[in-house]
C-alpha cells in the first residue's frame, strides 16, 4: 500500500526504486533545490550587470534531467520580485524546455562544443523551447559580480585591501610555483629521463655482474688448482 | 477510526501513548470533541484553539524553526513541489498562518495567478500579512479569515488548495474535507501536510519523548508558553493517522487519493485530485 502511495507522488509517476523512495523521505532533493536557490539568488542580488534583464524569462520554467540525479532541477523566473528571482523545485507538471543529458555533457557545452553535434550524439535531448535554455545560459555568463565592493561591505575597506592583496599573492605565488612544477616535469621529462637508468637496465647489469663474479670464482679455482699441480711436482 | 478493535481504550494509555479510539470518534459524533486529550463540547474547540494560536502567533516562525530544526521548510517545500503549480492557477492557503506556502505559491502562479491565505484565527493572519507585505508579496495576494468547515468561496474556485499543519486543529475534519472538496475546480488537488505516526518504533519513542519533555519546556522558554505546546504534542497524537485520513478524503470525495511519508512519517503529505 505504502508503496503505490509513494509512486503517486514522484515526479515522472513511473517505476520508482526503494532507494529513491528513501531519499525522497529525506528529502534530500528539497535539500538540493533549496541550496541552488539561495546561491542562484545571491548571485543575482549581487550582480552589478544592469543589462541583464529577465522580461522574456518571466514565469517560464526550464528543467534540467540530469543522469545522475535521481530527481529533476527545474528553474522558474518570476520577475514580479525585485530583483528578479529564480524558483528551484524537483517536480513540476509541465515545462517550456526540458533538457535530458548528464554534467558530463554539460561541462562539453561549457567548453563550447557544439549543441547539434552532442544531440546526434545522444549525449543530449531537448524538449520544447531552446531558445529559453539559451536565455538562461546567457544570463548566466552575463553576471558580473563585484567581490571587492561586496566584501568590503562587511570588512571595511582597508582589510578587505589587504585581504585581496594577500590573496593576490597566495594566488600567483600558487601559480608560480605550479609553473616551477611544471617546467621541472617538463625538464625531467626531455632531458633526465634518458640519462636515468632503468629498472631492466640495473637488472641486467646486476645479471652480468653475477655471472663475471661466477666465472672469476671459476678461474680462481682454476688457477689455484694449477699452483697446486706445479707445488706438487 | 477503522482499526478501533486493535486499540485499547485512550484513558488506559500513559498520556503520550494515546491514540484516537472508537470510544473518542463516537464521543465525537455526539456534539463532543478533542482538545488535546482533553474531551471537550464541540462549540467551544474553536475559541480554545484560537486560544492557543493568539497566544503563539508572534513566536510561531521561530518556535517552528526551533522544534523542527528547520526541517519544516523541505516539508513545505515538498508541498510546494508536488502541488504541480502553473503559471495563471488560483491557490487557496488554507490555515495558511504566517504565510510560508503563500509567498513561494505567490511567485509560481505570477500575475495572472491568485493566492488566497485563509486562517480562522486574526492573530495569525495579521502576523502572515504583515510578513508577506514586508517580503513585497502584495500584488497577487488575498488574505480571508475563514472556517475550513464553512469556505466562503463559490464552487470550483481553486486549483490548487493546501492545509499545512492546520487540519488537525479543525473541529469537523470531514466537515472541513467536503468544503474544501466543494471549493476545488475539477482536476484541481488538495495537499493536506500534517503531523503523523512514524513508521518505526525506535522513532515513536523518541518523537514521543521529545514532543511530551522537551518541546513544552522551549514553549515555555521561547514563547512563554508551554500549555500551548503541550496542546500541540496531544493533539498530533490525537490526529488520525496515514491510512485513516486517507479514508477519510476517499469520503469525502476526492479520487487517486495517496499519502508520502516526510522524515520516517513524523509528517504525512496526502494528496487527493477533484474529477
Amino acid at each position: 500500500m505504502q508503496a503505490s502511495n509513494n509512486k503517486e507522488l514522484t515526479p515522472l509517476n513511473s517505476q520508482v526504486s526503494s532507494s529513491t523512495a528513501f531519499a525522497e523521505g529525506l528529502l534530500l532533493a528539497q535539500v538540493a533545490t533549496a541550496t541552488l536557490e539561495l546561491i542562484i539568488n545571491k548571485a543575482l542580488a549581487l550582480n552589478n550587470n544592469k543589462a541583464i534583464s529577465f522580461a522574456a524569462l518571466n514565469q517560464k520554467t526550464l528543467t534540467l534531467a540530469l543522469a545522475e540525479l535521481s530527481f529533476k532541477l527545474s528553474f522558474s523566473v518570476d520577475t514580479g520580485s525585485s530583483p528578479a528571482m529564480v524558483m528551484v523545485r524537483s517536480q513540476v507538471d509541465t515545462s517550456d524546455c526540458t533538457i535530458k543529458t548528464s554534467i558530463k555533457t554539460l561541462k562539453k557545452l561549457k567548453a563550447n562544443q557544439s549543441l547539434t553535434q552532442l544531440i546526434k550524439q545522444d549525449e543530449l535531448d531537448v524538449n520544447g523551447d531552446i531558445k529559453i535554455a539559451q536565455q538562461f545560459a546567457n544570463i548566466a555568463q552575463s553576471l558580473a559580480i563585484d567581490w571587492q565592493s561586496e566584501l568590503a561591505k562587511h570588512l571595511g575597506d582597508v582589510p578587505t585591501h589587504k585581504l585581496l592583496q594577500f590573496g593576490n599573492k597566495i594566488t600567483k605565488s600558487i601559480s608560480a610555483t605550479g609553473k616551477q612544477i611544471e617546467a621541472d616535469i617538463s625538464e625531467y621529462l626531455v632531458h633526465e629521463k634518458r640519462l636515468v637508468v632503468t629498472r631492466s637496465q640495473v637488472s641486467a647489469f646486476n645479471g652480468q655482474t653475477t655471472a663475471i663474479a661466477r666465472e672469476v670464482t671459476t678461474i680462481s679455482a682454476r688457477i689455484d688448482k694449477l699452483f697446486a699441480k706445479l707445488a706438487a711436482k | 477510526m477503522s482499526s478501533s478493535d486493535k486499540n485499547p481504550q485512550a484513558s488506559d494509555l500513559p498520556t503520550n501513548q494515546k491514540t484516537p479510539t472508537d470510544a473518542d470518534t463516537s464521543a465525537e459524533s455526539k456534539g463532543t470533541t478533542h482538545f488535546g486529550y482533553k474531551t471537550i463540547e464541540k462549540d467551544d474547540k474553536i475559541s480554545m484553539v484560537a486560544g492557543v494560536f493568539h497566544s503563539v502567533a508572534k513566536q510561531y516562525d521561530v518556535m517552528n524553526d526551533l522544534m523542527s530544526f528547520g526541517i519544516h521548510r523541505l516539508w513545505k517545500r515538498f508541498t510546494i513541489d508536488a502541488s504541480g503549480v502553473r503559471p495563471g492557477n488560483k491557490v487557496l492557503d488554507l490555515a495558511g498562518g504566517t504565510g510560508d506556502l503563500t509567498a513561494k505559491f505567490s511567485k509560481l502562479v505570477g500575475r495572472e495567478g491568485k493566492v488566497v491565505l485563509a486562517d480562522i484565527n486574526s492573530s495569525m493572519l495579521n502576523v502572515g500579512r504583515d510578513k508577506l507585505r514586508d517580503k513585497g508579496l502584495v500584488q497577487n495576494i488575498d488574505y480571508v479569515q475563514a472556517n475550513a468547515e464553512y469556505l466562503p468561496f463559490e464552487e470550483n474556485t481553486f486549483d490548487i488548495v493546501t492545509i499545512a499543519f492546520g487540519l488537525r486543529n479543525v473541529t469537523d475534519k470531514d466537515k472541513a474535507l467536503r468544503s474544501i472538496y466543494s471549493v476545488l475546480k475539477p482536476g484541481g488537488r488538495l495537499l493536506v501536510l500534517e503531523f503523523s505516526k512514524p513508521e518505526h518504533e525506535l522513532l515513536n519513542k523518541a518523537y514521543d519523548f521529545y514532543s511530551f519533555n522537551i518541546l513544552p519546556k522551549m514553549g515555555e522558554l521561547v514563547a512563554k508558553d508551554g500549555e500551548s505546546y503541550k496542546y500541540l504534542a496531544e493533539s498530533i497524537r490525537m490526529h488520525p493517522d496515514q491510512e485513516t485520513l486517507k479514508s477519510m478524503m476517499d469520503n469525502a470525495g476526492f479520487e487517486q487519493t495517496s499519502f508520502k511519508n516526510l522524515t520516517g512519517g513524523v509528517v504525512a503529505l496526502h494528496k487527493g485530485y477533484k474529477f
